[in-house]
C-alpha cells in the first residue's frame, strides 16, 4: 500500500517534470523565434558588406565593423530624430490622457441628453484612417502654419477614440458610491476625475498611456506628410529615409541600414526594460475590463 | 444619487440639475469638438469630393454626379475593388486568427509563475513596441529572395528559394509574418492577464468533479475569457482593416495588387494616380462597410459573451 | 491670369520687335531685391549629397541675397506626394523642385507649374542651347513649364571584361537578341549561373523602347487608345517572356528589385543589365571590372527616351519667391553645373554647345563609355506626354510582370492591359 502510493508519487513527479521540461523547451523555442529578427538586425549592422552578401550567412560577424554606425549617423541625424519623436510622442500621450479622461468621465458618469448617441460618434471616429481624411486635415494644418512644427505633429492626434472607449469601460466599473462620497465632501468634477477615478483605474490609465506611446512612436504616415524638412522628422521616417537614400545600393549597404534600425529600436527596448514592471501590470488588469 | 436628488428640490434644484448637465457635457465637449474638426469635417468633405472630378492639384473642378460611383460599381473599378476587399478581409482574418488563437496558445504555454517565464513573457511581448516601418525593413532583409536568411534556412531543408515579397502567392503571407511577429505576444499578454482574473475556485471544483485539463479549459477558461476575446476581436478587426504601414514599406500593394489592401488602394488612387475623386468614393464606401461590420459584430457578440458577474 | 498676360506680352513684344527695350523693364520685374530664404526639394540621394552641397554653396556665393536650403524628399514618388499635398494646401510649397519627367504632363495640365517663358525672355536665358527634344520634354502644351536638369536615357550596362574574354557580341538589332541571350548566359540543368541580361520590370520606362522600336504605338495619335494589345506588341512581350522562361534573363520586380539587380551585376551573376545612363558612375566605381555602355538594340527604329528630372517653380508661390527660384533654376540648369554633374555622375550633357562642339569630344575622352550615348543623341526622344501616363504605366507594368513571372497567356494579358489603358486614356 505504502509502496504503491510511493510509486504513484514518483510517477506523478516524473510526469510533472517531463511536462515542465517540455513547457520550458517550447517556450524557449518561441522566444528564439521572436528574438531572431532583432538579433539578425543587430549582427547585420556589424558585418562588412562582403560578409553580408555571402551565400552562407554567418550567425556571428567575422569582423565587427562599428563604422556602420558612424556612416549611418552621417547620412541621417538620428539624435535629432529621436528628440523629435520623443517630444511628439509625449505630447500626444499627455493630451490624449487628459482630454480622454474628461471625455470618459462624461460618457460614463455624466448625465446629459444624447450621451449615448454622442458616444457612437466617438466610436465612429475609430473607423476612419488618416490616409483617407488626410487631404482636408493637411489643408487646415497648412493654413495654421503648422507644417514642420510640433503642433502639426501632435494636434491632429490629440484625442484618441480608442482611449476614450477603454477609459469609459473602466470608469463605468467604478461604483457610483465613491463619487457620491466625494461629491458630498464638496469635490468638483476635476477632483473626482483626477483624485478618484484616475487613481482607482491606474492600471488602465497606464495601459492606455503605453498604447498611446507605442502608437505615437510608430506613427509614420502623418509625420512623413507634415514634415517637409529634416528639422522635425521622426525616427520611424529616419530609418526608411536612410534605406531610400542608398539609392538602389541598399543590398550592399544593408549593414548601415540595420545600424539605423538598431538606433531606432534600442532606445525603445531600453525604455521597455526599465518600465516593464509597470507596463505588464498595467496590461494584466486593464485588458479584461 | 437618490439621497442627493431628494436633498435638493424645487426650482433651485431644476436649475442646478441643468447646470450639472451642462458641466457634464463640457467634459466631453473638447473631444467632440476635436472629432468634429479632425474626423467628421474631413469625412463630409470626402463624401463631397466623391461627386467631383478633382485631381488634388487643380484649383478648379466640376461636380460630376455619380460618375465615380458608376466607375466603382459598374466600371473598371469594380474588379479591383472586389480584389481589394478580398485582400483586406483575408489579411484581417489572419491577423485576428493569429491574435486570438496564437495569443491563446501562447498564453497557455507561458502561464507559469517563475522568474524565467516572466522574463520570457516580456520578450515575446516586445515586438509590439518596435515601429512597424523599422521592423518592416528588417523583415524585408530577412525575406530577401537572394540574400535573405529565410531562404537560406529553406535551402538547408532542400527547398527552392521563395520570392517572398515579389510573388503574388506569397506576398500577403510575408506581410503576415511580420504582423504575426508583432501581435502574437500582445494577444498572449491580454489573455494571460484575463486568465489571472479567473478565480481558482472554479478549477478546484472542476477538478473534484474529475474534469481533465482539456475539459477545464473548454468549459471554464474559454467561456470566462469571452469578454477578452470580444475585446481583442473588435479592436483587432478595426485596426487590421486599416492596415497600411507594413504594406507601404514592404510591397506598395504589389506584386500585381496581391496586397492592395483598401487603405493602400485609396492612398494610391489619390497620390500616385491623381484620382482623388475616385479615392474619395472608395473611402466613403469603405467607411460604410466598416461601420456596418463593427455594428454587426457588437450586436452578435453582445448575446454570446459571458460576463463573470 | 499672370501667365496669360505674360505670354501675350511676350508675343506682342516679338511682333513689334522692341524686345530689347521691353526686356530691360521685364528683367527688373524678376529681380531679387531683398534677402530671401528659399527651399529646393530634390530626390538626389546620399551619393549625390557632396555635389548638391557644392552647387548650392557656389550659387549662394554668386547670389548673396538668396539663402537656399536643399532638402532631400525621398524618391520621385515620395517627392510627388509631398508636392501635391503642398499644392492642395496652397502653402509650404518649395521655391524650386525637381520632378521626374512623366509628371510634367499632369502638373502642366493642372497648373502646378509657373510658366517660364516670360522669365526666359526677360532674362534672355539661352533656352535654344537645349536640344529640341529636351525642350519638348520639359514643356507642356507648348509652354515651357520646367527646365531640363538631370537627363539620362535607357542603356545597357555590360561587363566589358567578360565581353572581351568570351567575345560576346552585343545586340544591335532586335533580331540579334536571341543569339545574344544564348551566348551571354550560362544555364545548366535548368539553373542559371549567369544571366545574359536583367530587365527592370519594376518600371515600364526601361523596356518601353523595345516596344516603340518594334513599331508599337503606346498612345495613338487620338490620345485615347493604345496598340499594346495588338499583334506587334504581343510579339515583343512573348519574346521577353521567352528569354525569362529560358532563364537566360530575369524580370526584376518588386520593391528591392533594383538593389538586387545591381548587386547581381556587380557580383558577376549577370553579364549585363538594362538601366539608366545616370548610374554610370555608380556602376563604374562599385564594379571590380570594366563597365561598358551599349545603346539598346532597335528594329524598325532605334530610339531611346529622355529620363531623369526637370526643375520647376510651383505657381502658387509669391512673386518674390518665384524670382529667387528663377535665379536658382537658371543657375542649376546652366552649362557649368550641367557639366559638373555630367562628369561626376552618369547624367548627360544637355547643351548643344557641349555635345556638338569640341567640348563634347573632350568629355568623351574623359568618359569613353558615353560614346554609345553621343552617337545616338539625335535618337533620344521626349517621353510620351499624357496626363493619364502614370495610370497607364502602372497597369502595363503590372500585367506584363505578372504574365512573365507568374506565367499565363501573354496575348490575354496584353489585351487586358490594353482595355484598362484605353479606359484610363479616355477618361
Amino acid at each position: 500500500m505504502a509502496n504503491d502510493s510511493f510509486a504513484a508519487n514518483v510517477r506523478a513527479k516524473r510526469a510533472r517534470l517531463v511536462s515542465t521540461v517540455l513547457q520550458y523547451a517550447l517556450a524557449a523555442i518561441v522566444v528564439v523565434v521572436v528574438v531572431f529578427p532583432v538579433y539578425w538586425m543587430i549582427i547585420s549592422s556589424l558585418k562588412t558588406s562582403e560578409e553580408l552578401l555571402r551565400p552562407v550567412p554567418s550567425l556571428w560577424p567575422a569582423e565587427f565593423r562599428w563604422r556602420n554606425y558612424s556612416d549611418a549617423l552621417a547620412m541621417a541625424p538620428f539624435g535629432k530624430y529621436f528628440f523629435n519623436t520623443l517630444v511628439m510622442t509625449m505630447g500626444i500621450m499627455s493630451l490624449q490622457l487628459v482630454i480622454g479622461s474628461f471625455a470618459a468621465y462624461g460618457f460614463s458618469k455624466g448625465r446629459f441628453p444624447g450621451r449615448d448617441a454622442l458616444f457612437v460618434v466617438v466610436l465612429g471616429a475609430l473607423m476612419i484612417p488618416i490616409q483617407v481624411t488626410f487631404v482636408p486635415i493637411y489643408g487646415m494644418v497648412a493654413k495654421l502654419h503648422w507644417i514642420n512644427t510640433f503642433a502639426g505633429l501632435i494636434v491632429p492626434h490629440a484625442v484618441s477614440a480608442y482611449m476614450i472607449f477603454m477609459l469609459r469601460q473602466t470608469f463605468k466599473s467604478v461604483d457610483d458610491s465613491f463619487l457620491e462620497a466625494a461629491r458630498l465632501e464638496g469635490m468638483g468634477r476635476i477632483g473626482i476625475i483626477f483624485k478618484i477615478l484616475v487613481p482607482m483605474c491606474k492600471p488602465t490609465m497606464l495601459t492606455v498611456g503605453i498604447i498611446s506611446f507605442i502608437d505615437g512612436w510608430n506613427s509614420y504616415f502623418w509625420p512623413k506628410m507634415v514634415t517637409t524638412t529634416p528639422f522635425r522628422r521622426t525616427i520611424a521616417q529616419g530609418v526608411y529615409e536612410l534605406k531610400r537614400s542608398y539609392a538602389g545600393l541598399e543590398t550592399m549597404n544593408q549593414n548601415q541600414i540595420m545600424a539605423g534600425a538598431v538606433m531606432a529600436v534600442v532606445p525603445i527596448i531600453v525604455l521597455f526594460v526599465v518600465l516593464q514592471k509597470y507596463i505588464l501590470s498595467g496590461f494584466s488588469k486593464a485588458a479584461s475590463k | 444619487m437618490k439621497a442627493n436628488g431628494n436633498a435638493i428640490t424645487g426650482r433651485r434644484g431644476a436649475s442646478h440639475r441643468k447646470r450639472e448637465k451642462a458641466k457634464d457635457f463640457l467634459c466631453v465637449a473638447p473631444a467632440l469638438a476635436f472629432f468634429a474638426v479632425f474626423v467628421y469635417y474631413p469625412l463630409v468633405d470626402l463624401f463631397r469630393i466623391g461627386f467631383t472630378n478633382w485631381n488634388l492639384i487643380r484649383d478648379d473642378y466640376k461636380y460630376v454626379g455619380l460618375k465615380n460611383y458608376k466607375w466603382l460599381f459598374k466600371g473598371s473599378g469594380f474588379d479591383t475593388w472586389l480584389a481589394s476587399l478580398k485582400v483586406t478581409f483575408s489579411y484581417t482574418f489572419w491577423e485576428i486568427v493569429i491574435t486570438l488563437a496564437g495569443g491563446m496558445l501562447l498564453a497557455a504555454l507561458f502561464n507559469r509563475e517563475s522568474k524565467a517565464f516572466s522574463a520570457m513573457r516580456s520578450i515575446v511581448f516586445m515586438p509590439k513596441y518596435i515601429a512597424i516601418s523599422t521592423s518592416a525593413i528588417v523583415f524585408m532583409w530577412i525575406l530577401n529572395d537572394q540574400y535573405g536568411f529565410l531562404n537560406f534556412v529553406m535551402g538547408i531543408f532542400g527547398k527552392e528559394p521563395v520570392a517572398w515579397l515579389n510573388s503574388e502567392r506569397t506576398a500577403l503571407t510575408s506581410v503576415l509574418i511580420l504582423t504575426g511577429w508583432r501581435v502574437v505576444g500582445y494577444g498572449m499578454m491580454i489573455y494571460l492577464s484575463a486568465m489571472k482574473g479567473i478565480s481558482k475556485d472554479y478549477y478546484e471544483a472542476a477538478e473534484l468533479d474529475g474534469a481533465n485539463a482539456f475539459l477545464r479549459f473548454r468549459h471554464i477558461t474559454l467561456p470566462l475569457l469571452s469578454p477578452t476575446t470580444l475585446f481583442l476581436f473588435v479592436t483587432t478587426f478595426i485596426a487590421s482593416m486599416k492596415v497600411f504601414q507594413s504594406i507601404d514599406v514592404m510591397t506598395s500593394g504589389g506584386p500585381y495588387e496581391s496586397t492592395n489592401v483598401m487603405v493602400y488602394w485609396i492612398y494610391d488612387l489619390a497620390f500616385v494616380q491623381f484620382r482623388v475623386d475616385r479615392a474619395a468614393v472608395v473611402a466613403s464606401v469603405f467607411f460604410v462597410i466598416l461601420l456596418a461590420f463593427t455594428a454587426a459584430t457588437m450586436k452578435i457578440s453582445n448575446k454570446s459573451v459571458h460576463y463573470e458577474s | 491670369m499672370r501667365m496669360k498676360s505674360g505670354i501675350r506680352f511676350a508675343v506682342s513684344a516679338l511682333l513689334i520687335g522692341a524686345a530689347v527695350c521691353a526686356n530691360a523693364q521685364d528683367a527688373k520685374k524678376y529681380e531679387v531685391t531683398a534677402p530671401i530664404k528659399i527651399e529646393w526639394w530634390h530626390a538626389l540621394e546620399a551619393q549625390y549629397a557632396p555635389l548638391v552641397e557644392k552647387v548650392v554653396a557656389d550659387f549662394e556665393r554668386k547670389n548673396p541675397m538668396i539663402d537656399v536650403e536643399a532638402i532631400y524628399q525621398g524618391s520621385y514618388k515620395d517627392l510627388n506626394e509631398k508636392l501635391i499635398a503642398a499644392q492642395a494646401a496652397g502653402t509650404t510649397l518649395p521655391a524650386v523642385t525637381v520632378a521626374n519627367t512623366p509628371y510634367i504632363a499632369e502638373y502642366g495640365a493642372s497648373g502646378v507649374c509657373e510658366v517660364l517663358d516670360p522669365y526666359i525672355k526677360a532674362t534672355r536665358f539661352d533656352i535654344g542651347d537645349f536640344g529640341a527634344g529636351l525642350r519638348t520634354a520639359s514643356s507642356y502644351d507648348g509652354k515651357q513649364v520646367s527646365l531640363p536638369f538631370l537627363i539620362s536615357t535607357q542603356i545597357m550596362f555590360y561587363n566589358k571584361d567578360m565581353a572581351d574574354a568570351e567575345k560576346i557580341k552585343l545586340p544591335e538589332t532586335w533580331a540579334e537578341m536571341d543569339a545574344f541571350m544564348k551566348k551571354a548566359s550560362k544555364v545548366s540543368d535548368g539553373a542559371t549561373q549567369r544571366y545574359a541580361t536583367v530587365f527592370p520590370g519594376w518600371d515600364q520606362w526601361y523596356y518601353e523602347t523595345f516596344f516603340l522600336n518594334n513599331g508599337v504605338k503606346i498612345v495613338n495619335k487620338d490620345g485615347e487608345t493604345t496598340d499594346l494589345g495588338d499583334a506587334k506588341a504581343v510579339a515583343v512581350a512573348q519574346k521577353l517572356k521567352q528569354w525569362c522562361d529560358d532563364k537566360a534573363a530575369y524580370w526584376a520586380y518588386g520593391k528591392d528589385a533594383s538593389g538586387v539587380m545591381r548587386q547581381n551585376f556587380m557580383d558577376g551573376k549577370a553579364f549585363s543589365v538594362i538601366h539608366t545612363t545616370s548610374l554610370y558612375n555608380m556602376y563604374a566605381t562599385n564594379c571590380k571590372f570594366k563597365v561598358g555602355m551599349h545603346y539598346l538594340p532597335g528594329n524598325t527604329s532605334r530610339d531611346s527616351e529622355i529620363g531623369g528630372c526637370v526643375l520647376l517653380i510651383p505657381r502658387k508661390n509669391s512673386q518674390a519667391v518665384k524670382n529667387a527660384g528663377w535665379q536658382l533654376i537658371s543657375y542649376l540648369t546652366g552649362k557649368d553645373v550641367n557639366m559638373l554633374w555630367a562628369r561626376e555622375t552618369g547624367y548627360m550633357p544637355t547643351r548643344n554647345s557641349v555635345t556638338k562642339t569640341a567640348e563634347g569630344k573632350a568629355f568623351l575622352a574623359e568618359k569613353p563609355a558615353f560614346k554609345a550615348v553621343f552617337d545616338n543623341l539625335d535618337h533620344i526622344n521626349p517621353r510620351i506626354q499624357h496626363p493619364a501616363y502614370t495610370a497607364l504605366s502602372k497597369v502595363w507594368m503590372q500585367e506584363l510582370a505578372k504574365v512573365i513571372i507568374e506565367g499565363g497567356d501573354v496575348k490575354a494579358a496584353m489585351k487586358k492591359a490594353a482595355t484598362l489603358i484605353d479606359e484610363a486614356l479616355q477618361d
